[in-house]
C-alpha cells in the first residue's frame, strides 16, 4: 500500500474509483492535499500533461509582447494581472496553479496538510538561489507571508488570509462618523512560524483547504527582504530573467538568468511593449510583426487577426465573469424579489452574442462556475418577463423604477454589456442609466454606489472568489450582502474535504445566492489571445499570467 | 522694440501662472484622490489617507500650491524627496534647484526625466508634420484662390474639405489598412523602437502622414480664402494690366498680401501639433507629450500636469509672439508703438 501524504487521500482514491468523485475533482483535492501531480494522474490513470521536453525546446531570441506597463508600487499591492505579468518573471510563488486549475509546489519542493487542515507545513526548495547569490531560506518565505498580513502595506492578500491566518479586531479607536474603526493582525504569534531553516509551519485558526491556491494568489511574490517591497530593474528575484529596464507606459526589459533553478528561460531577452489603451494598435502591430503576440486579445480584435497567417489563436475557458451587483441595504433593492426580478428579466444568451460576440457561456447568479471542484448543479432557469414583473409588483414596483449603474468605459466589453443588461432591464420597467466612470475614479466607488457593474477575475476556487466577495464584512464586499446563513454554510464549505458532503453544502449556498443574493451574473468568459506561430511552448493561462521562461522562439 | 520684448515677456509669465494655477484648482475638484489611483482599487482606507498625508495632499489648495512654485523657483526643497517622507523619491539632480518640476506619482520618475523626452518625441512628429504642411497648404491656397470657381479650384476644394473632414483615427486605420494589412510597406505603430525590425523613419510615416492629411486641408482653404480677397484689389488689376506676367503678380504683389491673415492659423497648429496629437498617438502608440497629458490627467499626476501646461502655455505664448513679429515682416505698416 503507497504511503500518502494525508490522510484523506486514501478515501478520495476510493470516491474516485467508486465513481463518487469526478475526474477534475480528484486531481485537485488530491494535489492540494500534498500528493505530487504525477502520483495524482497516474492514480487518476491519465497521462499528465507534460510542456515541451527542455532539451528540444530551441535556445536564444527575444520575444516582444504587447501588453499595458502599468506604474508598479510593491509588488505585494498588484492589483492587475498587467502588474504582476511584469513582476512574475523576476519574483516566483511557492506554489503554482496550471491551466488545469491543479496546483503544484514551485519554490515549495512540497506541502503537508494536518487531518484537521488546521496545520500547514511548507517545505521550502533547498536549491533555490536568488538571482544576487544567496540561497532562498525558510526566513525569507516567512518574512514575505508576514508582511502581507501587515495592514499598513495593504495587500489583497490580507482579505485571503483573513478567517485562518488574520482575524479582524477593534481597535478601540473611532472614526469621524463615530464607527469603531477595525483593523486586522495574525491571530496568534505563532500563525506563521519557522521550524527550520526550509521549514515554515502555518497554524490556522480554522480548517482551510485553499492556502496551497492562495498561495499563488497574484500579488503573494516571494521578495527578497532586503529590497523592503521595492521593485524595478535590478530588482533581486527568484525568477527566470532579471529585468533591465522598466518604463510606465513604454516597456518592460529582461534578460535570461543563466543560473536559473528551475526549467528554462530558452530566451535571450523578452520585452513587454505598452502598446495603450487603442485596440487597433495591438492589431497593428501584430499585423506589422512588431510584437509577437498580445497578453490579451478581445473577440473583436480575435476577429481582425484569425486570418493573420503568422499568427494562432488560444482560447481558454476562465471562471472570469460579470455581475451587476444590487445593495440590499438600498432602498431600490432590499427586497429579495427585485433582486430575483432582475435575474428573470435577462436573456444570457443574448448578452454572450452581443458583448462577447459569442466568446462566453451562461452564468447562473450564483458566482460558481461549472469549472469549479465545488461546483453542484442546480435547474437552470430562463428569461422570464412575466414573472419577473410579477415579482416587481409585487416588491411595490409595479411600474418598475429607474435607478443609476456605474460601470467603466474600458475594457469595452464591459461597456456592451452594460448596454445590454440595460437594455434587458428595460422590458421589465427598470429604466438603468449607464453611468461610465473612468477606471480611477471607478474604483473609487465600486463598493459604495448602490448598483453597479464589476467584473472579477479568475480564480480556481469557488469558496475564494465567495469568501472575498461575498461574505459579510469581507474586504471586496462590494454589494454590502451581509447573511449569517451564508457565512456559516461558506466557512464549513471550506473545511469539508469529503466531495458528496460539500456538494450538499454547495448546492445550498448556491441556492442562497440565487434567491437572496445580491448578484445578477451573465456570464463566464472565454479569454484569447493571439501569439506567432513561431513561438514555441505558449499556453493560454486562465488568470492572463505570461510565464516568458516557458516559451521559445523557432528561428526561420 | 526692447520694451515691446520685455511687456510680452510679462505678460507670458502672467499668463503661465493663471493656468498653472487654475490646473491645481480643476485637478482639486477632480473626483478621485491621487492616493487612492496610486494604490488601486483594493487598498484599505486606512492605507490611502497614510499615503494622501504622506504626499501632503491634505493641505490647503494655496499652501500646495505655493509649495508648488517654492520648489519650481528652486527657493525651498521638494518635501517629497525628503529621506524620512517614506516615498522612496530621488532626483539625481537633488530636492532643491531651479526647474524642479517636482516628482511623478504616475511614473515614479522626476518629471524632468519624462516630459522632455516625450516633448522631444513629439516636436518631431509635429516639425515633420509642419515641414510638411506649411507648403502643402500654400500650394493648394494658392492655386485653388487664382480663380474663384474655376475647375482647379473645385477639384482642391473638394480634397482639402474631404481630407479636413475625415478625423484621425478614422484615416489612421484606412491608411493602417491599406499600407500595413492589405501591402505590409510600413509598420502598424510607431513606438520609436529600432529592436521592432523597423527603421524609425518608416516608423513616422503614417502619423505624419495622418497629421498632414487632417490639418492640410483646413490651412490651405485659409490660404485660398485670403488670396481671393487678394486677387480682387486694385493692385493686382494694375499689375496685370501694366503687363507683368502671373508668376510675377502672385510671388511678387499677391503671395505676401494673402499670407498675413494666414500665418496667425498656420502658426495656431504649432500649438495644435504639440498638444493636441493625441489621437493619432494613441493610435500608433506613439509615445509623445499628448499621451503622457492624457494618462497624466486621467490619473491625477498633477506634477506632470503642470509641467505639461506650463509648456504647452510657454509654447503657445511663444508662438503668438513669433506672430507679432512676423506680422511685422509681412507688412511694414505694422510698427511697433
Amino acid at each position: 500500500m503507497e504511503e500518502y501524504p494525508h490522510p484523506k487521500i486514501p478515501a478520495l482514491v476510493d470516491d474516485f474509483k467508486s465513481e463518487k468523485l469526478g475526474r477534475r475533482e480528484f486531481l485537485r483535492f488530491a494535489t492540494l492535499l500534498g500528493l505530487s501531480a504525477s502520483a495524482a494522474y497516474s492514480i487518476a490513470g491519465i497521462a499528465m500533461p507534460m510542456g515541451a521536453k527542455a532539451d528540444d525546446m530551441p535556445k536564444g531570441g527575444n520575444l516582444r509582447i504587447g501588453m499595458r506597463c502599468m506604474e508598479i508600487k510593491d509588488p505585494h499591492l498588484a492589483d492587475f494581472a498587467e502588474r504582476s505579468n511584469v513582476i512574475r518573471q523576476v519574483c516566483e510563488y511557492l506554489t503554482f496553479t496550471d491551466r488545469n486549475n491543479i496546483t503544484h509546489p514551485y519554490l515549495l519542493e512540497k506541502w503537508e496538510a494536518s487531518d484537521d487542515l488546521k496545520t500547514w507545513i511548507l517545505h521550502v526548495r533547498k536549491d533555490v538561489k536568488w538571482h544576487k547569490g544567496k540561497p532562498l531560506t525558510a526566513d525569507d518565505v516567512v518574512w514575505n507571508l508576514k508582511r502581507v498580513c501587515d495592514p499598513a502595506i495593504g495587500s489583497s492578500m490580507l482579505g485571503l488570509f483573513t478567517g485562518y491566518l488574520v482575524e479582524e479586531y477593534d481597535t478601540g479607536e473611532k472614526d469621524s462618523a463615530g464607527n469603531a474603526k477595525k483593523s486586522s493582525r495574525l491571530w496568534s504569534d505563532k500563525a506563521i512560524e519557522k521550524v527550520d531553516d526550509y521549514t515554515v509551519r502555518l497554524n490556522c485558526s480554522s480548517p482551510q483547504i485553499a492556502v496551497p491556491e492562495h498561495l499563488f494568489h497574484y500579488p503573494m511574490f516571494i521578495l527578497d527582504p532586503e529590497e523592503k517591497g521595492s521593485f524595478g530593474p535590478g530588482a533581486n528575484g527568484t525568477g527566470p530573467f532579471e529585468m533591465t529596464e522598466f518604463t510606465v507606459g513604454k516597456n518592460a526589459k529582461y534578460k535570461a538568468r543563466t543560473d536559473y533553478w528551475g526549467t528554462g528561460p530558452y530566451l535571450d531577452t523578452f520585452e513587454f511593449v505598452d502598446l495603450g489603451d487603442n485596440p487597433g494598435a495591438g492589431i497593428a502591430a501584430v499585423a506589422s510583426k512588431q510584437v509577437d503576440g498580445l497578453s490579451e486579445a478581445d473577440a473583436v480584435q480575435i476577429n481582425s487577426m484569425k486570418n493573420f497567417p503568422h499568427v494562432a489563436v488560444y482560447k481558454v475557458e476562465t471562471t472570469q465573469t460579470i455581475v451587476a451587483r444590487m445593495h440590499p441595504d438600498n432602498d431600490l433593492f432590499k427586497d429579495k424579489r427585485v433582486r430575483q426580478a432582475m435575474r428573470f428579466a435577462i436573456d444570457r444568451e443574448k448578452v454572450i452574442q452581443t458583448s462577447l460576440l459569442g466568446a462566453g457561456t451562461p452564468a447562473e447568479d450564483h458566482h460558481v462556475a461549472p469549472s469549479h471542484p465545488e461546483y453542484a448543479a442546480l435547474p437552470k432557469y430562463p428569461r422570464d418577463i412575466e414573472k419577473a414583473k410579477k415579482l416587481l409588483a409585487d416588491a411595490g414596483f409595479p411600474d418598475g423604477f429607474e435607478t443609476d449603474m456605474v460601470t467603466r468605459p474600458d475594457p469595452i466589453w464591459e461597456l456592451n454589456t452594460a448596454q445590454v443588461l440595460a437594455e434587458q432591464f428595460k422590458d421589465i420597467g427598470v429604466k438603468v442609466n449607464i453611468k461610465s466612470l473612468p477606471s480611477a475614479q471607478y474604483w473609487e466607488v465600486w463598493t459604495k454606489a448602490p448598483f453597479s457593474l464589476t467584473a472579477w477575475g479568475h480564480r480556481p476556487l469557488a469558496v475564494m472568489t465567495l469568501s472575498l466577495a461575498y461574505r459579510s464584512n469581507a474586504a471586496w464586499n462590494e454589494s454590502n450582502y451581509s447573511n449569517p446563513e451564508f457565512d456559516k454554510l461558506l466557512t464549513e464549505a471550506e473545511g469539508i474535504l469529503d466531495p458528496k458532503q460539500r456538494s450538499v453544502v454547495m448546492a445550498k449556498i448556491e441556492g442562497i445566492m440565487q434567491d437572496d443574493g445580491p448578484i445578477v451574473q451573465p456570464f463566464w468568459r472565454i479569454f484569447s489571445t493571439v501569439i506567432d506561430k513561431k513561438v514555441k511552448g505558449f499556453e493560454l493561462h486562465p488568470s492572463q499570467y505570461i510565464f516568458a521562461h516557458q516559451y521559445a522562439i523557432v528561428q526561420a | 522694440m526692447t520694451r515691446f520684448l520685455c511687456k510680452r515677456l510679462i505678460m507670458m509669465m502672467v499668463t503661465m501662472l493663471c493656468a498653472s494655477f487654475l490646473v491645481f484648482a480643476v485637478c482639486e475638484f477632480s473626483p478621485g484622490s491621487v492616493a487612492r489611483k496610486s494604490l488601486g482599487p483594493f487598498a484599505t482606507q486606512q492605507q490611502v489617507d497614510l499615503l494622501s498625508k504622506k504626499l501632503r495632499a491634505t493641505d490647503p489648495l494655496p499652501v500646495r500650491y505655493s509649495r508648488w512654485l517654492g520648489v519650481l523657483l528652486g527657493l525651498i526643497p521638494d518635501p517629497l524627496q525628503a529621506p524620512d517622507s517614506g516615498l522612496n523619491f530621488n532626483d539625481p539632480r537633488g530636492a532643491q534647484y531651479f526647474g524642479n518640476f517636482g516628482y511623478s506619482t504616475l511614473n515614479k520618475l522626476p518629471v524632468n526625466d519624462v516630459i522632455w523626452n516625450r516633448l522631444k518625441n513629439t516636436a518631431v512628429l509635429a516639425g515633420l508634420a509642419f515641414a510638411l504642411i506649411v507648403p502643402l497648404s500654400i500650394i493648394f491656397g494658392i492655386l485653388s484662390g487664382l480663380k474663384e470657381g474655376g475647375a482647379l479650384d473645385r477639384f482642391l476644394s473638394v480634397i482639402c474639405i474631404t481630407f479636413t473632414s475625415i478625423p484621425e483615427f478614422a484615416s489612421g486605420v484606412f491608411l493602417v489598412t491599406l499600407f500595413v494589412i492589405l501591402w505590409p510597406l510600413l509598420p502598424g505603430t510607431s513606438q520609436l523602437d529600432p529592436g521592432s525590425g523597423w527603421s524609425i523613419p518608416s516608423q513616422l510615416v503614417l502619423p505624419v502622414a495622418v497629421l498632414v492629411i487632417y490639418d492640410f486641408g483646413y490651412v490651405a482653404r485659409m490660404i485660398r480664402v485670403s488670396m481671393i480677397g487678394v486677387m480682387e484689389r486694385p493692385f493686382i488689376r494694375t499689375a496685370v494690366l501694366k503687363g507683368m506676367n502671373t508668376r510675377q503678380v502672385i510671388f511678387g504683389h499677391a503671395l505676401r498680401n494673402a499670407m498675413i491673415a494666414p500665418f496667425t492659423v498656420l502658426l495656431l497648429q504649432i500649438n495644435f501639433l504639440v498638444s493636441g496629437v493625441v489621437v493619432t498617438e494613441l493610435v500608433f502608440a506613439y509615445p509623445g507629450f499628448g499621451r503622457l497629458l492624457l494618462d497624466a490627467s486621467l490619473f491625477g499626476d498633477i506634477a506632470t500636469l503642470e509641467a505639461a501646461t506650463l509648456v504647452t502655455v510657454a509654447i503657445a505664448v511663444t508662438t503668438q509672439l513669433v506672430g507679432d513679429l512676423g506680422y511685422m515682416l509681412l507688412d511694414p505698416r505694422i510698427r511697433v508703438k
